[in-house]
């Protein structure tokens, strides 16, 4: 702590290492009483320069490089490069290949939420739920396992498809552990959704109209809180988001409060959608042929690509300049302006009190950002 | 909206050149001092949104390309065409010695970490940008790290490869 300016000003670190922190990010703050008056992102303490690496690297090798940008939702990137390297090489994916990516990214953003579920509401200080959503987290990282091998990083997503088909018996073991999550729903709701207390505690906090929101480049539920249908799944659909119908969950009021219902309205969606693409997916293949990885050439060009992850839109500028090798892969990952811009801004005139509230309730997750 | 956005812009701005990519891309390299006024344009025809601002260094040609990636917010909530898939990508090219560029942040607010980010990684000045201070890096490098010439595996050997010697 810095005295600075007035007698009454304080500088304030909150993070990297902080109760209120969750990752390791930081927000200097320039306080006064229990006002803050200005609010400066401080991120980097998880650069790794995987852009730069990743250039070293050939198309293949780079799966288990992309999936560790966002730690606690790695498929979302393991999609937005498979899909960056189909475009660039001209690749098709087979239609059960759609179906079971689509099921796999919605299974991740289940599990992604019930993670940021558990991060918001032990902020909070509701440790009940908190620990039914790190217990139910569990449920779909097994999914995974059995399915992957890997519980946290799959790299099961691939040019051309997916590795594996679902083994046997799996889509009703999908099934039975999405009932038994969605049965605690009325469990969650009474303990946390509709407790007066989670109410009292995020109303208003790190409110953004939704001209604010667009202007500063709010994506996701960010942007969605603010009464906007803006999710890429929709505006331009990939894997087989086109092939059911479902809807995008908004709110009005564009506060924390209103954001963790979208995320809880989502969840619940998710589940919706993943039982209707197992009813409606076809058989045949999973992976169209790659020509031989350690020989790869892709032909020069580039290509944005975007996809709707947990946290908003997630896109990727990925150029080829005709080697074995990306040229230059870029990242645009959603909580970047929002742990950056938007937090910044939203954080002036915010209490001490809220400032950790503010930053989980965008949905920050700090890797990303630096990536 | 394509063709009609192509026409609007070649009859617009001179030194603008467009290529329609495919379906819902289109690509538009305009000269370094026009990118402020060409981006205006551009988000007033309706691409809103700055996805991302990116930068690619082509050490061969000798030049910078600054990528500024724009898509639309959507007009309604029933509105899911073909018009909001369009994404442009606009590109200037600078110069790599002494490489600067005019700021955004005027235009779209959210550019202002990407310039910082680029400034940092790629050594790109941006005019009129409020605090052009490091973001991401903890060391000083010689060369910007993103750069081409600059060799990670060299740097991290030079730098990383030996215990240091103890201090006393």
């Amino acid at each position: 702590m810095a005295k600075s300016g007035s007698e009454r000003e304080l500088e304030l670190y909150f993070g990297p290492q902080h109760l209120g922190m969750v990752g390791n990010f930081g927000i200097t703050l320039k306080v006064e009483g229990d006002r803050v008056l200005k609010a400066t992102a401080n991120p980097g303490y998880l650069h790794r320069g995987f852009e730069k690496l990743m250039e070293y690297r050939t198309w293949i090798q780079n799966f288990p490089m992309v999936c560790r940008i966002n730690v606690v939702e790695p498929d979302s990137m393991e999609m937005i490069y498979a899909m960056a390297v189909e475009k660039l090489a001209g690749i098709e994916v087979p239609e059960r290949a759609h179906y079971i990516r689509s099921i796999f990214l919605e299974l991740a953003r289940v599990s992604s939420h019930l993670f940021g579920l558990w991060a918001y509401s032990n902020m909070l200080g509701f440790d009940t739920p908190a620990h039914w959503a790190m217990y139910h987290r569990d449920l779909v990282l097994d999914l995974f396992e059995e399915l992957t091998g890997g519980r946290v990083y799959h790299i099961y997503l691939w040019p051309g498809g997916v590795r594996r088909d679902f083994p046997k018996g799996f889509k009703d073991r999908i099934v039975s552990t999405l009932h038994s999550i969605g049965g605690c729903v009325p469990d969650y709701d009474a303990t946390f959704f509709n407790n007066r207390l989670f109410y009292e505690r995020a109303r208003g906090v790190g409110k953004l109209s939704q001209e604010q929101a667009k202007a500063l480049g709010a994506t996701g539920q960010v942007l969605r809180a603010t009464g906007t249908k803006y999710d890429i799944r929709k505006v331009e659909p990939y894997a087989a988001y086109d092939k059911v119908d479902w809807d995008v969950p908004t709110r009005e009021e564009g506060d924390a409060y209103s954001r963790i219902w979208v995320i809880r309205d989502e969840m619940i969606e998710s589940v919706h959608m993943i039982f209707k693409l197992l009813d409606a997916m076809p058989e045949g293949e999973v992976y169209n042929r790659i020509p031989n990885p350690f020989k790869w050439k892709i032909p020069p060009g580039e290509a944005y690509v975007r996809c709707e992850s947990s946290r908003g839109e997630l896109g990727l500028y990925l150029v080829s300049d005709g080697g074995d090798k990306p040229y230059r892969a870029h990242f645009r990952t959603p909580s970047y302006p929002h742990g950056l811009t938007i937090l910044e801004k939203v954080l002036e005139g915010a209490s001490i009190a809220d400032v950790g509230n503010t930053m989980i309730s965008l949905y920050v997750v700090a890797p990303e950002i630096d990536r | 909206m394509i063709p009609s956005l192509q026409k609007d812009l070649e009859a617009t701005f001179k030194g603008v050149e467009v290529t329609v990519v495919e379906d819902s891309r289109m690509s538009v390299l305009a000269p370094r001092d026009s990118i402020p006024v060409v981006l205006r344009y551009l988000k007033e025809s309706g691409l809103d949104h700055l996805a991302l601002l990116s930068c690619v260094d082509w050490i061969k040609e000798g030049k910078f390309e600054v990528v500024y990636v724009l898509t639309c917010y959507m007009r309604n909530d029933t509105d899911y065409t073909s018009d909001q898939r369009l994404h442009v990508l606009l590109k200037t090219e600078i110069p790599r010695e002494k490489p600067a560029l005019k700021s955004v942040i005027d235009i779209f607010e959210n550019a202002e970490p990407y310039e910082r980010e680029i400034h940092e990684l790629y050594g790109v000045h941006f005019d009129g940008h409020p605090r052009l201070i490091p973001l991401l890096l903890e060391r000083d490098y010689e060369i910007p790290p993103f750069r081409k010439d600059f060799d990670t595996r060299k740097y991290v050997e030079e730098t990383f490869g030996s215990i240091p010697p103890v201090e006393g």
